[in-house]
């Protein structure tokens, strides 16, 4: 570089001053040759087209990691101060509607009548073995969609869809409605709590009620159950699954550690500070606020001192975690194609170079060689070209 | 000369001779703006060099036998200072009741006349009127009471404070100290009255164990009656003038540990612009809560994750991964100076919290739109917040985002990228120009 700029200068100062583009030339860092003195080879050409190729394919893969951008997991604390955090619900129980009970007890000291809130269907548990019966041989593709679903893009992909549940199937002919399937959302506190089914009677003291122990079965099916803004598509690690018992008094316990998560493909959404059901909606489609958890389950018999049912303690975890997807800036992305590009010319034209030379000194010491053989075996000489 | 040959032949920087060579306009051209190009990106380089940037890890927290610092300043504008009372509780039995170290209360004007504080005094300089005045040979009734362990004259209650302390003990609500001698000598009733327009501000903080707890803000002295945790209510619901106290407070700042200085978390801040960043910030400060019902109830779950922040010249000496012996000598230090390190390290908790709130007569949320929550019933009026902790810890670490090493390297590869391409570009440009004019010369 520097051989370059010195020379430009000296030519500045003796040069001849024929206006401002004479000038402009003195610039020049990149003399060219004279096309007389330069010469082409095919093997050049050859080569040259060769680095091109290899520099458009790396210029491309480097494009596409660009474009497809990469996930970073980011920690953090929960901000602002939360007050509610939205239950979404569906599942499937064979007992009738009339005969359940729905609660949520939490930390603060609130019970929830959940029952008020969500939409008690009358349903055949069989319409719902069948498709569970379907869901158990998916369940390699559950797995798949669940791993899916870690993913930004995938996740955005899902929040586009329709936010609702489901229709109930309509009952068909001789299919009476002795099963309930329990859907909807509602709002809890953003605290541990104890989200449970129970039979009427039981668990709660209500007068005058009791239910014949003949009539409980806590067999469930579990359509959704997620925290946060309802995402009917996104794949919970509930979702989909059911566990069917013959006892009368049974308890089903599921614990679940609620984890704060953002999905987003932006770098600073703007996020309410105080994160509520409510507003979480009304964020851009480029990020989605939900929650994960984890769930461990439990169930066993009871006596009939014990309360049966389905019970969902849930935790929430201090910790937030943030799924970005980014992508780098483009003028990284210029300078990096550049640099592969330039790196492939120079190393190219080194290699060729190198080629060169050591063809030149191969040939040279070949001939050499050849050369003595031929001295000291004058006579071997000929033959052995002959048998070549 | 045919070893000289051979090297030259591998010369990667062949020079054409002066005379072979040409300059273009265009050549000039793309020169210049290479270099700027140049320039541009290797200023780009060097700042990315100086860049600090905060990088958040995650890890298990491994210290035990840890204590945290709570520091905290909370308004409360309608409850004197005589009334309010710290306790503190926690999983491991601990109860730190009537919290006094460390902590201060000032009292605050009535909220008609402006609010503004009185005069500080601190908690421990409690019983001004102390009974340095009367008989050396006096020993006051402690009403059948058993005379407090810090009572100046051992077995007797000589001040109102000791008569209370004892009842306390006891599990015996006190009342307004009518009857007690002690009381009325002081003009305790008159006192108490002379305050209840007032309010109270609690500033200061206190050390408690790293474990499962909380901290709650209630009327009264408190008292252990088996394992329930008593307050003595009488004076808080008791008003004479019909202006019932209520728990309306102010949160202006509540923080576990030291605060990270303001020009870090503006640096932090200035980096990470999102809300659910590592940018240490107290969620809790500036929360105004009013009610007008005195028997309210606040609650705050609070989950605290500890948080260390190393900055550049950190060592590893202490702080982040100190074990047992820190925590111990730690004890020994001042309130307030927990949880920093010699070279600027601290050692400090973030926290998330959900808020809640119910009257303690129960009923259902339904003018909130919420008539299917149905709150316990009973209680305590008063602050309560009770802390978790995280088995979590979040460093955040200072770091260069580059070496020297680094830089210089990135520093060649845009020069010679940048030429290269630039040269290629040039040579095409030329190459191009001397077709055309070939194609006109035909």
């Amino acid at each position: 570089m520097n051989g370059f700029a010195d020379r430009t200068l000296d030519e500045g100062a003796f040069g001849e001053k024929k206006g401002f583009s004479e000038g402009l030339r003195t610039f020049d860092a990149f003399p060219k040759t004279k096309p007389t003195y330069t010469r082409r080879s095919s093997t050049g050409g050859y080569t040259t087209l060769l680095l091109i190729l290899i520099s458009t394919i790396l210029s491309f893969t480097e494009l596409r990691r660009w474009y497809s951008g990469r996930e970073t997991h980011l920690f953090s604390v929960e901000k602002g101060v939360s007050h509610e955090l939205q239950i979404n619900l569906d599942v499937v129980i064979p007992m009738l509607c009339s005969d359940l009970n729905i609660n949520v007890q939490d930390a603060s000291g609130d019970r929830i009548l959940a029952g008020d809130l969500l939409t008690k269907d009358a349903t055949n548990w069989r319409l719902w073995v069948e498709r569970a019966n379907t869901l158990e041989r998916q369940g390699k593709d559950l797995a798949k969609e669940q791993e899916e679903d870690t993913h930004v893009g995938h996740v955005l992909g899902h929040g586009r869809e329709k936010r609702r549940f489901k229709k109930t199937p309509r009952l068909g002919r001789g299919m009476p409605g002795t099963s309930c399937r329990v859907y909807g959302s509602l709002e809890g506190n953003k605290v541990q709590g104890d989200f449970h089914i129970t039979a009427r009677g039981h668990g709660y003291m209500e007068f005058g009620q009791h239910l014949d122990h003949s009539a409980f079965n806590f067999s469930h099916i579990i359509n959704e159950l997620s925290f946060g803004p309802l995402y009917p598509s996104l794949l919970n690690p509930l979702d989909k699954t059911y566990a069917t018992t013959g006892a009368n008094f049974y308890k089903y316990q599921y614990y679940l550690s609620v984890v704060p998560t953002i999905y987003t493909r932006t770098p600073s959404p703007k996020t309410p500070s105080a994160i509520s059901p409510s507003n979480m909606l009304s964020t851009s489609s480029d990020t989605i606020i939900t929650n994960q958890y984890a769930v461990t389950s439990q169930s066993h018999d009871v006596n009939e001192r014990s309360v049966p049912g389905i019970f969902f303690k849930f935790d929430i975890e201090p910790i937030l975690l943030t799924i970005r997807e980014e992508r780098g800036g483009l003028l990284a992305l210029c300078v990096r194609v550049v640099n592969v590009v330039s790196g492939i010319l120079v190393g190219g034209g080194w290699c060729y170079q190198l080629a060169g030379w050591g063809r030149d000194v191969l040939g040279g010491r070949k001939k050499g060689e050849k050369g003595g053989m031929g001295m000291l075996h004058g006579g071997n000489g000929a033959i052995e070209e002959e048998e070549e | 000369m045919p070893a000289k040959s051979r090297f030259t032949r591998l010369d990667a920087f062949t020079k054409t001779v002066e005379d072979a060579r040409i300059r273009t306009t265009s050549g000039g051209i793309v020169t210049i703006a290479s270099l700027l190009i140049v320039f541009y990106l290797v200023w780009g380089e060097w700042s990315d060099y100086r860049r600090v940037t905060v990088h958040p890890e995650l890890i298990v927290d491994k210290g035990r036998g840890e204590r945290m610092e709570i520091h905290l300043n909370v308004s409360f504008p309608r409850i004197p200072c005589e009334l309010l009372t710290l306790d503190v509780m926690d999983v491991s039995g601990e109860q730190q009741t009537g919290v006094k170290d460390g902590l201060s209360k000032v009292q605050l004007a009535p909220v008609s006349q402006g609010g503004l504080p009185i005069s500080v005094s601190s908690l421990n300089l409690h019983g001004e009127e102390s009974a340095s005045h009367l008989d050396p040979d006096y020993c006051g009734n402690c009403y059948g009471a058993i005379a407090p362990p810090t009572a100046i004259k051992t077995g007797c209650c000589n001040t109102c404070e000791e008569v209370r302390e004892a009842y306390a003990s006891v599990s015996w609500a006190f009342g307004r100290g009518e009857n007690v001698e002690q009381c009325e000598r002081e003009h305790y009733s008159e006192k108490l009255d002379a305050q209840r327009g007032q309010g109270c501000r609690i500033e200061g903080g206190f050390r408690v164990n790293k474990v499962i707890g909380n901290f709650h803000i209630a009327p009264g002295r408190s008292f252990s009656n088996g394992a329930m945790h008593v307050h003595d209510l009488n004076n808080y619901l008791d008003t004479p003038d019909g202006n019932p106290h209520t728990f309306t407070h102010h949160i202006h700042h509540l923080r576990f540990g030291p605060q990270v200085p303001e020009s870090v978390t503006q640096r932090l801040g200035a980096k990470n612009a999102m809300p659910w960043t590592n940018h240490h910030l107290n969620p809790l400060d500036q929360t105004e809560q009013l009610t007008d019902d005195p028997a309210f109830n606040y609650m705050y779950f609070v989950k605290v994750v500890s948080t260390s922040y190393l900055p550049l010249g950190w060592q590893g000496k202490n702080g982040a991964f100190g074990g047992q012996d820190d925590a111990l000598l730690n004890d020994l230090l001042p309130v307030g100076s927990h949880g920093r390190g010699e070279d600027g390290s601290l050692e400090t908790h973030q926290y998330s919290v959900t808020s809640h709130k119910r009257s303690l007569s129960g009923g259902s949320d339904s003018q909130e739109g919420h008539k299917e929550r149905l709150h316990a019933k009973g209680g305590i009026p008063g602050v309560f917040f009770s802390y978790d902790i995280s088995p979590m810890k979040v460093i955040n670490r200072e770091e260069r985002t580059k070496t020297f090493a680094g830089f210089l390297t990135g520093v060649c590869a845009v020069i010679g990228g940048t030429l290269t391409v630039a040269a290629a570009i040039d040579r095409g440009v030329y190459e191009g120009a001397t077709r055309i004019k070939k194609l006109h010369q035909r």
